[in-house]
């Protein structure tokens, strides 16, 4: 059941469906708007209006009281946006380029619509994508390079294993392209310092408050500074046998120094371990000969592997932590079992979500099914790559 | 950048000539405009033409009288001035010597 309201159009009352009738009010409010300085307006506006109360009463009949929001809204589509060439004085001819003073005196009403003025979005673009076009996507709305893009997450593959489960996280988070109107939003309005100012200046970011954000930033880069000094500090403190990190414990045990460097060691190998394993996963389907059960796709086998020498990490991990903790006089204890739980933690979650996605989502699982394919061709090009040199 | 889209601004700016030359033809209201516009290169809507009409009334290039019409209200008929109908004159020529320039540059050329 739709509510109806009835409308004077130029003198003859119509029946309008509730939303025809916000539709038909917000293209004359539009038009009265564009028309803002025109001395006819008054009369344009009855004009438009008798033009669509014509066309209304085509669509209605002796049976036919009502014009349903469709209806209203093929109208509209008809009479076409009202536009002002004129100006005020009326001396200029129809010839001005469209986006002279017309348009720019409603910029913001006129910026939401059109292709070229809409703000940019991040989708993924699969087109000349190597797995989901997380990286592709990423380039367009950065403005960067893809290759680039491509080697930073690689490298950060290689060094912390983060990448892999960053890159998943996004193909689900960031939405593919698939219409041309998607691709046109992914490259949007340059993401440029101008377009920035631009977007600000026009209220794009709702700070409210100009003092509120200054202050903001400014203490964002104070904590910055602090932290990156903290961080000195310890790594200072560290590295000279911990002499006084607040001058608990001057004279450190020199077991928590063994403990620290041979856990250092062993982190490496295991992450280490862990990229040969993820690649022998990849090109043989086996963990150094193993078969992982439950016959799982490779996806999750990638993953469960990279959590698995996570896992194996965590606690040597906590144990250099904790070793560093106690060597600067506070509990070794507490230190190596918060580092532990949050790891695990984060872990746990990020393994439920996956799971979660691929059991109750189809794109999801579409995804990352097509991400298993693109592995393979990746591998496979990799190889032939190889096998050339 | 299709040929359509190229030629926007030209069509854009040769819509008063052709909307002159509607009207010089016979008395004719807005619909009748844009139903013989409809089937050319320069289909334009409503939302175009009336603040056009209004402003060639402004500039005294146009008139209109009201006229009962069989069905439903009253409606405008517009017809040229003088200063319409000379405004006419002027842009075919103008027109005519455009066309021509265009017609006759690559030829001579080519000769």
């Amino acid at each position: 059941m739709n509510k109806v309201i009835t409308i004077n159009l130029n003198g003859n009352a119509y029946q309008l469906e509730e939303d025809g009738y916000e539709a038909l009010r917000s293209y004359l409010e539009a038009a009265a708007r564009r028309l803002e300085g025109n001395p006819d307006r008054d009369e344009i506006i009855a004009d438009i209006e008798q033009a669509i109360a014509d066309k209304f009463r085509a669509v209605l009949g002796a049976n036919k009281t009502v014009v349903v929001s469709k209806e209203v809204r093929d109208v509209i589509a008809q009479m076409g946006p009202v536009q002002d060439d004129s100006g005020p004085g009326g001396e200029a001819g129809a010839s001005k380029a469209p986006g002279a003073p017309g348009a720019a005196k409603d910029g913001p009403a006129a910026a939401g619509g059109s292709a070229t003025g809409s703000p940019k979005r991040l989708y993924r673009i699969r087109e000349g994508a190597q797995l989901a076009g997380v990286c592709n996507g990423l380039a367009v709305y950065l403005g960067v390079d893809v290759t680039l893009l491509r080697i930073l997450f690689a490298f950060s593959v290689l060094s912390f294993g983060a990448g892999v489960l960053l890159y998943i996280v996004m193909m689900f988070v960031i939405p593919p392209a698939n219409t041309p109107d998607e691709v046109a939003a992914a490259h949007g309005a340059p993401a440029t310092a101008e377009e920035f100012i631009k977007r600000a200046k026009e209220g794009y970011y709702a700070f409210g408050d100009k003092r509120a954000f200054r202050e903001w930033k400014w203490k964002f880069k104070q904590d910055m500074r602090q932290r990156r000094q903290e961080m000195r500090e310890s790594a200072w403190a560290w590295r000279w046998g911990w002499h006084p990190h607040g001058a608990k414990n001057p004279d450190p045990h020199p077991g928590f120094w063994f403990v620290g460097s041979s856990a250092g060691i062993v982190l490496s190998i295991l992450s280490i371990l862990c990229v040969i394993s993820v690649i022998t996963l990849i090109t043989t389907g086996t963990v150094f000969g193993f078969y992982l059960p439950w016959g799982m796709p490779l996806w999750a086998q990638i993953v469960v592997v990279i959590l698995l020498f996570k896992l194996l990490k965590g606690p040597v991990r906590a144990m250099r932590y904790g070793a560093y903790y106690g060597g600067c006089g506070g509990s070794p204890f507490v230190g190596a079992f918060v580092h532990f739980c949050t790891q695990l933690g984060w872990l746990l979650l990020l393994f439920l979500f996956l799971w979660y996605a691929d059991h109750h989502s189809s794109t999801a699982h579409d995804i990352l099914g097509h991400l298993r394919s693109a592995a393979h061709h990746t591998v496979d090009a990799i190889r032939e790559w190889w096998s050339q040199q | 950048m299709s040929i359509n889209e190229k030629f926007t601004a030209i069509r854009k700016g040769l819509l008063e000539f052709l909307v002159l030359k509607i009207i010089a033809a016979d008395k004719v209201y807005a619909a009748d405009i844009l139903s013989q516009l409809g089937s050319t290169e320069f289909a334009t809507q409503e939302g175009t033409l009336y603040p056009l009409l209004s402003k060639m009334r402004r500039e005294e290039l146009v008139d209109y009288q009201w006229k009962e019409s069989e069905a439903g209200p009253p409606r405008k008929y517009y017809q040229l001035t003088a200063k319409g109908r000379e405004q006419l004159r002027e842009t075919s020529e103008y027109w005519q010597k455009i066309s021509g320039t265009v017609r006759s540059l690559g030829q001579d050329t080519g000769q």
